[in-house]
């Protein structure tokens, strides 16, 4: 997208947000948590499917990869007792997810969808014959108040005022963003994406790189499906990632590959949840909340059809890459 | 028990063999190193499962008469089927609460039960042939959604008696009862607690669907009880949209906590999981059981979602269990009503909050509860 | 040293590269679905064993069931029918280089549309049935055509926008039974039922909708491989190089390939609604277009191989419930079991044991996620 369209949308929702905080200081207050808390695990699926793809790998087994991991987590942190432990649990699991999908779509070059979608369809059927009731969670994750930033005015009580997840998302994609973009392993991670035989040639082992950085990939996942599971619902139930781990790949193109897009975007398809629903609790107008729920995926094609050429994925992804 | 445990260690081990058998030089050791991780973290997530299958075998406990169903057409043996919505029987929900009312009619009659989950709507037909196919005495058929599969199963089907929970009967089928309840009655009681309890004169609800009728009935119910008890009270309700609409409990906690945060001080979660995410949520707030509560729904959610134990006022109870064992039992005794049985619905114990509603409160409430029960007090909830 | 583009090569789906024959090396590639089918029971076995349960039992009752009654059989060429369908949806993009991963999608859009046409109209089953079912399909072409001229002519990846179109045909759909096209003075979501003359007859056991699904996969077959315009299909997605100096228009088969994939899915939902559920209901239809994925990997994009592949999964989703009435063992194990039969067949598992290392060219369908 030109980033100009970018900037003018983005400018347009602060100034309303802004207009409506003085309107309305506690509802407008409460649908940006509602946003955000909405984007979390869907900023951290964006974050898989970025690396991944700057990689070229194409993961569209996020989604079962966020459902084994929250299955694990929850379960590990009922058990265990601890719900550091079942955190890691979970984040180990989602690398090993990843690692299976690196295994798949790397070592053995299978066709990518196919390992993802191996991935969606294991997962969904091991986590529901798996399942069983009974299972509580050891406690509660802490809600982490920063002192004085929490108390500027409508940023404050909206950003620093969450869970450690919720923190943990957003240092993540600015992070990402840096790795990305200023460091040697992102320029080695995008040439690799882009044009494997060139970084070959200079001496980067695509193979490798790529393998790593699915199955850390992988880990994200797992911290989104353990977020699910730990903190934003408090249990796990079958199928209950309902969805995320392919809003995420929407969210990752709106997003143009970048994270700190894909975050803005994840944020923003929170907020269209977060008011649709506010207008209809407060009885003002009823959305057909279908409507609201395609958003994301009708953008993302539009986005896709209007300006394809000078927005794209990394050239090489989905392309197994072989030595001649 | 520890059988889904060892199912899972060896699905992870079969991966790790597989990965191992044919892995490439390329990578052969990182691949290796992902599949050893694999088997410890792998056992460790299904290590719950143990308890489950002690739930699969109910009637062993029962003075046993009938112990399998391998001759129920005899007279002596009484055999109980249910098949569930698309659903599990250990949905913490209606399907659980039907399953654990055929199970206490097998043990009062030394009768035997069994179930199947159904996994696609279009299979409810099938899956009540499973039973008729071997002579089942009584069927229970769980949720609204099963409603004409019933109708169908029990005209085919003369001599089994049927029980349709939550199917309201048009037309009376002599050997079909629909088990119905009153939701709104149940959503109202619930309401008028609620509005006599609240501080901030707002009350919330985060709901499962519209679309389907006793979830409106209760939401309905539970704002008319609100604005009886309390008519300056502002009651906010959200329903989550139809699709998936039972099973997201993520959205029932972001919705909880946006109308825990705009000042409401008592939100009804009704909607499977849906409204289960909502109270754990709300027992997380801050105040939780002392001023800020949550209302549960169709059970004893003090059992069902212990997480919610902190902020748990009250269920909006549909005495499920019990309704589906009466009519059981009923069918046992060639009793068996036909057309539509009113289940009872009522308001769970109080539990922790015990201490913290006043004795007025509580006795205003029971007077409400009666005056329901005996048609003095009507909700005015009709659905369009 | 070059990246490969596969899709263009090598759709992964032929038989051992002769030049390295191995022992086994002769015997046709039907023997990689059946080892790996095999050996996913065997696994699937394991796990009915752990909950201590006979698995040969527990497989007897599976299909004995399924397959020893009228009843069982006609449940079964119920099941399978939208399984034919969409395993040929996705066959087809396989053909001309399209991974069509939006055959659910496209099997909703058709279903609801072959509902809307079954009741709006009152007129003789002659001309009703057809018209129903032909709009049904319109409406999955239709559908996937969104994705098709993406890629033909935006080089948008026709993997991305059938995940989105998925997603938006689920919310589309479900506006559509709750609102416009909602059955009146009813409380659920769903459409009113179709009329008595767009429903699909059956010939004594045989619904028509499984013959009609046969029918289609046998000419698929015959079209693939003995037409012209079959022969177009294959060239553009071995090699769109060479079918553009053969004078093919590459795009508009891209096109074409896509909307007659969407047509086949919107069949399947077509006969879904006419044949078996006699309207639309959003619960019904769920995950028989991702079937369809495991269906054509299995059948490895061969037509006719499609029919057998989808009465195995037919028969294993109908003699679920009768696993669990006989043994108690959940239902989902036959997901479990189609995960690891997917995980077989198209991961070089048990093609390196058959045959000799490498010697198996790997599956790559998709070509390119974007411009």
């Amino acid at each position: 997208m030109s980033a100009r369209w970018a900037y003018i949308l983005g400018g347009v929702i602060v100034a309303g947000i802004v207009v409506a905080f003085f309107m309305d200081e506690i509802r407008t207050v409460s649908v940006l948590s509602f946003s955000l808390r909405y984007a979390v695990p869907l900023i951290l699926a964006a974050m898989v499917g970025i690396i991944c793809e700057r990689s070229g790998v194409i993961n569209i087994g996020i989604e079962g990869q966020m459902l084994m991991s929250a299955f694990a987590g929850f379960f590990g942190a009922a058990i265990t007792g601890n719900l550091i432990l079942g955190t890691l649990i979970g984040i180990g699991t989602g690398m090993i997810m990843g690692g299976f999908l690196a295994v798949g779509a790397v070592t053995w070059k299978m066709d990518q969808i196919i390992a993802g979608t191996i991935i969606n369809i294991l997962a969904t059927g091991l986590t529901s014959f798996l399942y069983a009731q009974g299972y509580v969670l050891p406690g509660v994750t802490p809600t982490v108040r920063i002192p004085l930033l929490a108390d500027i005015p409508l940023v404050g009580p909206v950003l620093f005022n969450n869970g450690l997840f919720t923190y943990a998302a957003i240092i993540i994609s600015i992070v990402l963003w840096g790795l990305l973009f200023r460091t040697i392993w992102g320029l080695r991670t995008r040439s690799v994406g882009e044009k494997p035989s060139a970084a070959d040639t200079s001496g980067i082992g695509v193979q490798r790189l790529r393998f790593v950085n699915v199955t850390f990939a992988g880990g994200l996942a797992g911290l989104a499906g353990a977020y699910l599971a730990l903190e934003a619902a408090g249990t796990f139930e079958r199928g209950f990632t309902a969805g995320r781990g392919f809003t995420a790949l929407a969210i990752m193109i709106f997003g143009a590959w970048n994270p700190l897009g894909a975050m803005f975007a994840a944020i923003f398809f929170g907020l269209t949840q977060g008011v649709a629903s506010q207008l209809q609790a407060d009885e003002v107008l009823a959305i057909p909340p279908q409507f609201v729920n395609m958003l994301p995926y009708v953008l993302t094609i539009v986005l896709l059809a209007a300006v394809s050429g000078r927005i794209s994925p990394p050239a090489a992804v989905g392309k197994p890459y072989e030595k001649d | 028990m520890h059988r889904k445990l060892l199912a899972a260690g060896v699905i992870a081990a079969a991966l790790v063999l597989a990965s191992c058998s044919s892995s490439t030089d390329e990578a052969a050791t990182d691949s290796t190193a992902a599949a050893s991780e694999a088997a410890p973290a792998e056992s460790t997530e299904a290590a719950p499962a143990e308890e489950a299958p002690a739930e699969e075998a109910p009637a062993d406990a029962a003075p046993a008469l009938t112990t399998d169903d391998s001759n129920c057409a005899a007279p002596e043996n009484f055999c109980i089927g249910l098949v569930t919505d698309t659903g599990k029987v250990d949905d913490k929900s209606f399907n659980q609460s039907a399953w654990e009312g055929a199970q206490e009619a097998a043990n009062v009659t030394g009768g035997f039960a069994k179930f199947i989950e159904t996994t696609d709507p279009k299979d409810y037909l099938n899956n009540i042939a499973q039973f008729t196919s071997k002579a089942y005495d009584v069927i229970v058929t769980v949720g609204f959604l099963m409603g004409e599969a019933s109708i169908e199963a029990a005209k085919a089907n003369p001599t089994t008696n049927f029980v349709g929970v939550d199917q309201f009967q048009g037309e009376a089928i002599p050997n079909l009862t629909g088990l119905v309840f009153p939701e709104d009655k149940a959503g109202y009681a619930a309401g008028y607690l609620a509005g006599l309890m609240t501080k901030t004169n707002k009350l919330g609800a985060v709901l499962g669907t519209d679309t389907v009728p006793p979830v409106k009935l209760f939401g309905e119910g539970y704002k008319a009880g609100v604005l009886a008890a309390n008519p300056e009270a502002d009651v906010t309700i959200v329903y989550h949209e139809p699709n998936n609409a039972f099973n997201d409990p993520e959205w029932g906690a972001a919705e909880a906590k946006k109308q825990l945060s705009q000042g409401a001080d008592i939100i009804f979660g009704a909607g499977g999981n849906t409204g289960n995410g909502a109270l754990i949520e709300i027992a997380k707030a801050p105040g939780a059981g002392e001023t800020i509560f949550c209302i549960g729904v169709d059970t004893d959610q003090f059992f069902t979602v212990p997480q919610a134990q902190k902020c748990l006022l009250t269920s909006a109870e549909k005495k499920l269990k019990q309704g589906t064992a009466d009519l059981i039992l009923a069918a046992k005794d060639g009793a068996f009503p036909g057309g539509n049985f009113l289940g009872n619905t009522g308001l769970a114990p109080y539990h922790n909050t015990e201490a913290v509603v006043p004795d007025d409160v509580k006795s205003q409430v029971d007077a409400v509860i009666a005056g329901l029960a005996d048609g003095s007090i009507e909700t005015g909830v009709t659905l369009g | 040293m070059t990246t490969t583009d596969p899709a263009r090569t090598d759709l992964g789906f032929t038989d051992p590269d002769p030049r390295r024959s191995g022992p086994l090396d002769r015997i046709p590639g039907i023997l990689l679905p059946i080892v790996s089918v095999l050996l996913a029971f065997a696994i699937g076995g394991i796990l009915i064993w752990l909950q201590g349960v006979n698995p040969f039992y527990a497989y007897w009752v599976l299909f004995s069931n399924a397959l020893g009654s009228s009843e069982g059989l006609i449940r079964v060429m119920e099941k399978s029918t939208p399984l034919i369908l969409t395993g040929l949806a996705v066959t087809v993009g396989l053909r001309a280089g399209l991974f069509n991963i939006g055959a659910q999608g496209q099997l909703l859009v058709g279903a609801v549309g072959a509902a809307w046409a079954g009741y709006a109209f009152t007129v003789p089953a002659i001309i009703h049935l057809p018209v129903a079912i032909i709009f049904g399909m319109l409406c999955g072409a239709a559908w996937a055509s969104i994705a098709g001229v993406l890629r033909a002519y935006r080089s948008v990846s026709e993997v991305i926008t059938t995940i989105m179109l998925n997603s938006i045909a689920i919310a589309l759909v479900d506006y559509l039974a709750s609102r416009p096209l909602k059955e009146p003075d009813q409380p659920l979501s769903r459409t009113p039922a179709i009329a008595e003359s767009a429903a699909l007859p059956s010939f004594g056991i045989i619904p028509s909708g499984f013959v009609l699904a046969v029918i289609v996969a046998l000419f698929f077959g015959w079209f693939l491989v003995r037409t012209t315009s079959g022969f177009r299909f294959n060239t553009v997605g071995l090699n769109p190089n060479a079918a553009r100096y053969a004078g093919i228009s590459v795009k508009g088969t891209i096109v074409l390939a896509m909307a007659v994939s969407g047509a086949l899915a919107g069949m399947g939902g077509a006969i879904e609604t006419l044949g078996v559920t006699g309207r639309f209901e959003p619960a019904f239809n769920a995950g028989l277009g991702f079937d369809g994925i495991t269906i054509a990997l299995l059948a490895r994009a061969n037509p006719i191989a499609a029919i057998p592949a989808a009465l195995l999964v037919g028969t294993l989703r109908a003699g679920a419930a009768t696993l669990q009435f006989e043994t108690g063992i959940e239902p989902e194990v036959v997901d479990v079991i189609l995960a690891i039969t997917l995980l077989l067949v198209a991961a070089p598992i048990v093609a390196r044991l058959l045959f000799r290392r490498r010697a198996m060219k790997q599956t790559t369908v998709t070509s390119r996620w974007g411009s």
